[in-house]
């Protein structure tokens, strides 16, 4: 029992990273119909400034995470008037080429700002409480409380205020919406500056309580789009759920006896092998386990497909 | 009070509304009459900005807003209620409500919400109810309602009886009868000519993109061409 | 080309019986470029390195000839393909005999298969699995310990701690990795000890909660975490922010740095790490801090902790070669290489079996060392019980 309601608090702080994610690609999407690819790697951007104002300047991180906000709202401005807006009416693949560029471009702009190493955003909350036999660090708790709190101001903004309900609007039905008098060239500016807000707070915690590196962004973002199609596209409670989901029990490991690992406790060889090319633990390089390339890395301990073979 | 002079309207290439003018006096019902695809809803989608009007000039109260875009035509005083309702289907009735008011900054709004709801009863057993599970006759009131909210001085409707039973036919016609009492200007269009020139109390009959009839709904009641082409007799 | 004429014309004085310095060129097939190259370019940088130092002291004697090294290196990238094709060249188109470096497995594995039918010898460096020395390659030989003898020493040291229950975390599905758990257990089991998970991660993984909460609801006495510095520091921090409070043992060989970008030296105190010594300045020896000022001098920055592998074999290529009187017989160098003693110049602390540097199987043995984190800093607190002999009995018994 302690242990399933630990995994649950181990789980909601990274769902709640993923319900941000999540919340922007989601309002995205209902607006402009766009797959916003770029948004993993803004929200890394997020972080990576964060993590240079508390580093590089010693700011105080709450300081830094509201100039970090800022530029994040800024960025969200700019992305939408410069990216997507040229190719708001033309085909859907365009935008689609464009999301896909920009996310080369934002990756590109963290290696040559911010380098490949990985980085820690340094925090002060190192203390744990204990409650009954279940622990929660405190910086997890804080990240837990900022992402629920954040829920609940998106929810009640979209709900609640006229912009809110004009996002709304847009999103389910463009043309009537125009005809309430919606603006509907300064709904995708406020859209983007929201989700890339919410963006960079997710960037935040995950590099508070991770890391941010090359190549995290992406991951997310394939996560928040897992946790839409899990709660329904453009739904915001559809994506609270979802992350939720996706954070908690739906992890490897956190199913006791499942995934990898037999009931033995000895590792399963047949569990590591996943199907398809995947990421090499090494190098990063793609590899694939299928057949032969298991069978060599057996004998030599290394992926031939992408010969990276660290020691 | 809404001055349509020479208007054209083109998509892509093809022209579909070859030089419209039409007027339309301040407590005035107006409606527009013709076959499907005469051009009626591009005049419509044009006065509101949803569409480009090619050349032409459109005013409304002495103000050019010829080629505005929408949102601007909503604040200067024309609101359309749209074909096919188009309601904003997973929001709630109250919400679909307010979003009507959408360009207003004044405090009564809840007071006008309360107006619809008493002149619409129905909306209020409906308010908390998502507008896409709301019958069509209840939707085409939510949608005139949502439009009535933003206090225009121009009401035009778009096809409010399509799709609809006979009977809520009826009801609309006695609904839009109700709000040209109310003072408010309308511009009416339908195909549903008989009903639209019963209301209204002058009308232009148009016929592949342009005007070939205009008077008053009572002549173009008796207009033998009228007689023989729209009202079936 | 001039260079290989020079040689040429050196040789056929030297047929002649004049006593003159010749040339003898050595080849380095080793990562230079990509993600193994933090392994590789140093080893490559020690080989070149220790070839000039012998060249400064008078080079290799054999017979009345004096050969001066010549070190010709070829990135091979890590990848199996690129060292076989460097390989290739090093023999049919270099003519060279004597091929060093081989930090990285699947490139080492991939000449070691074909090595025995060449009139070459061999020396492998850094890359630590363990079938490359199983085979009984008459001419390879390798200075660097496989992994899972390490492990071996490491699970005798948690037994004699007295923890019976051990949970492992790990990146287990690479082999070494897996190597060392595999041989860990085998010595915890002798001591009554078992082994009550094991549980996996990816390179890429940061949050092993999951894994880590299922661990403390078996209440192990103790944890063993075998992986990359990044996700094993992660693991540390997470540990304690899930209240567990039992010692934890790793095989990580990261510095303080590394740790300390992830997790504070508070949540980092008392973590041991039980790996090969290697170089560190802490238990090195007098050859060790030379090797480490000269390294750092020459190339600007600091040598990797593995690099000294890649300089040991060339001075026990060296001696070999003196050893067995002959630069041309690629048979009797591999057989004196068998047959040597640990030469005087090498940096890392060898344990020989026999007295003898390597094995029968050509495997070299160094000490394996217990670090502990004390605050902010890996102290050296002892050796680890590592058993060259016993280990090198079993290495022979596996194909």
């Amino acid at each position: 029992m302690i242990e399933i309601l630990q995994q649950i608090i181990n789980g909601m702080a990274i769902g709640g990273v993923y319900v941000l994610i999540a919340l922007g690609l989601t309002t995205v999407f209902g607006i402009l119909g766009i797959a916003h690819f770029a948004h993993g790697s803004v929200s890394m951007f997020g972080g990576y400034l964060t993590f240079f104002f508390v580093v590089t300047w010693g700011l105080p991180l709450i300081a830094a995470i509201v100039i970090a906000l800022l530029v994040g709202l800024i960025l969200g401005i700019l992305i939408e008037l410069l990216a997507y807006r040229p190719v708001r009416n033309a085909n859907h693949i365009n935008a689609f080429i464009v999301a896909l560029g920009l996310t080369m471009m934002v990756e590109g702009l963290n290696l040559e700002f911010f380098g490949h190493e990985q980085v820690v955003i340094p925090t002060d909350f190192s203390w744990v409480f204990k409650i009954g036999g279940v622990t929660i660090p405190e910086l997890r708790l804080y990240t837990i409380l900022a992402a629920a709190l954040l829920i609940a101001a998106m929810t009640i903004f979209v709900e609640k205020t006229k912009t809110g309900q004009a996002i709304r609007a847009v999103a389910e039905n463009r043309d009537a919406a125009i005809l309430m008098g919606v603006n509907v060239n300064t709904i995708p500016l406020v859209v983007f500056s929201i989700s890339t807000a919410l963006g960079v707070c997710a960037g935040v915690m995950v590099g508070a309580l991770f890391a941010i590196a090359p190549g995290i962004g992406e991951g997310l973002v394939v996560k928040g789009f897992a946790v839409l199609i899990l709660g329904g596209l453009g739904s915001i409670p559809g994506a609270v759920v979802g992350g939720l989901v996706d954070g908690g029990p739906a992890r490897p490991g956190s199913v006791p006896h499942g995934g990898r690992n037999r009931p033995d406790g000895r590792n399963d060889p047949k569990g590591i092998r996943r199907a398809g090319p995947q990421l090499c633990n090494a190098c990063g390089g793609l590899r694939d386990l299928g057949g032969g390339g298991l069978r060599v890395r057996h004998v030599f301990g290394q992926y031939p497909e992408c010969g990276c073979a660290l020691v | 009070m809404l001055t349509v002079s020479d208007l054209r309207v083109s998509y892509g290439q093809i022209e579909v509304i070859h030089g419209v003018s039409i007027e339309v006096q301040e407590g005035e019902c107006v409606a527009l009459i013709g076959a499907n695809g005469a051009g009626k809803s591009s005049t419509l989608k044009a006065i509101c900005g949803l569409v480009t009007a090619t050349s032409g000039t459109i005013t409304f109260e002495g103000q050019d807003i010829t080629n505005q875009s929408g949102h601007n035509i909503v604040r200067a005083g024309i609101t359309m209620c749209p074909e096919g309702r188009q309601v904003f289907p997973q929001m709630t009735t109250l919400q679909n409500l307010r979003m009507g008011a959408y360009a207003r900054r004044d405090d009564e709004q809840a007071i006008d919400l309360e107006e619809m709801m008493n002149m619409f009863p129905i909306l209020r057993e409906r308010k908390h109810q998502a507008a896409g599970t709301l019958s069509g006759g209840e939707q085409e009131m939510l949608a005139i309602a949502r439009a009535l909210m933003a206090r225009p001085r121009l009401c035009i409707f778009d096809e409010p009886s399509l799709g609809l039973a006979p009977k809520i036919v009826a009801e609309v016609g006695a609904t839009i009868k109700r709000i040209k009492k109310m003072g408010k200007t309308i511009l009416l269009v339908e195909q549903n000519s008989l009903m639209a020139l019963r209301l209204a109390d002058r009308a232009y009959l148009f016929e592949a993109g342009e005007i070939v009839l205009s008077g008053t709904g009572e002549e173009l009641q008796s207009h033998p061409e009228v007689v023989k082409a729209y009202l079936g007799h | 080309m001039k260079m290989k004429a020079l040689t040429a014309a050196l040789a056929m004085f030297g047929t002649a019986g004049f006593a003159a310095e010749k040339q003898l060129d050595i080849g380095v097939s080793d990562a230079l470029t990509g993600g193994a190259a933090v392994y590789g370019l140093p080893q490559s940088n020690a080989v070149q390195m220790a070839a000039e130092e012998i060249n400064a002291a008078g080079g290799i004697k054999v017979g009345d000839d004096t050969y001066m090294l010549n070190v010709i290196a070829y990135d091979d990238k890590a990848n199996p393909t690129e060292a076989s094709n460097a390989v290739r060249k090093l023999i049919d188109r270099d003519s060279v005999k004597f091929i060093l470096g081989f930090c990285c497995s699947g490139a080492t594995g991939a000449v070691a298969s074909f090595i025995e039918n060449e009139d070459a010898v061999m020396l492998v460096g850094n890359a630590a699995e363990r079938s490359i020395t199983t085979r009984e390659i008459p001419n390879l030989v390798r200075t660097r310990p496989p992994a899972d003898y390490t492990g071996a020493a490491a699970g005798t040291f948690v037994a004699e701690k007295g923890h019976k229950k051990v949970a492992v975390l790990g990146a287990l599905d690479v082999g070494f990795y897996a190597s060392y758990v595999d041989a860990f257990e085998k010595e915890l089991n002798k001591a009554g000890g078992a082994i009550v998970t094991r549980e996996s991660f990816g390179l890429k993984d940061r949050d092993m909660s999951p894994q880590l909460t299922k661990i403390r609801e078996m209440q192990p006495d103790a944890i063993l975490v075998v992986g990359y510095v990044e996700p094993a520091a992660f693991i540390y921090r997470q540990a304690v922010e899930l209240g567990i409070d039992v010692p934890r043992y790793g095989f990580t060989s990261g510095s303080e740095e590394q740790f300390l970008r992830v997790a504070s030296s508070e949540q980092m105190e008392g973590v041991w790490d039980l790996r090969p010594t290697e170089l560190t300045l802490l238990s090195a020896s007098d050859n060790g801090i030379a090797y480490h000022k000269n390294y750092s001098e020459k190339f600007g920055i600091a040598p990797s902790p593995s690099s000294p592998y890649a300089y040991d074999q060339t001075y026990a290529l060296k001696d070999a070669i003196e050893a067995a009187g002959t630069v041309d017989d690629t048979e009797a160098v591999a057989a004196a290489l068998r047959a040597l003693a640990v030469p005087d110049e090498v940096v890392m602390q060898y344990l020989p079996v026999d007295k003898k540097m390597f094995d029968v199987n050509g495997q070299a043995y160094t000490s394996n060392g217990a670090f502990q984190w004390q605050s902010g800093n890996w102290v050296f607190v002892q050796d680890l019980p590592s058993d060259a002999a016993a280990y090198s009995a079993f290495l022979s018994t596996i194909d």
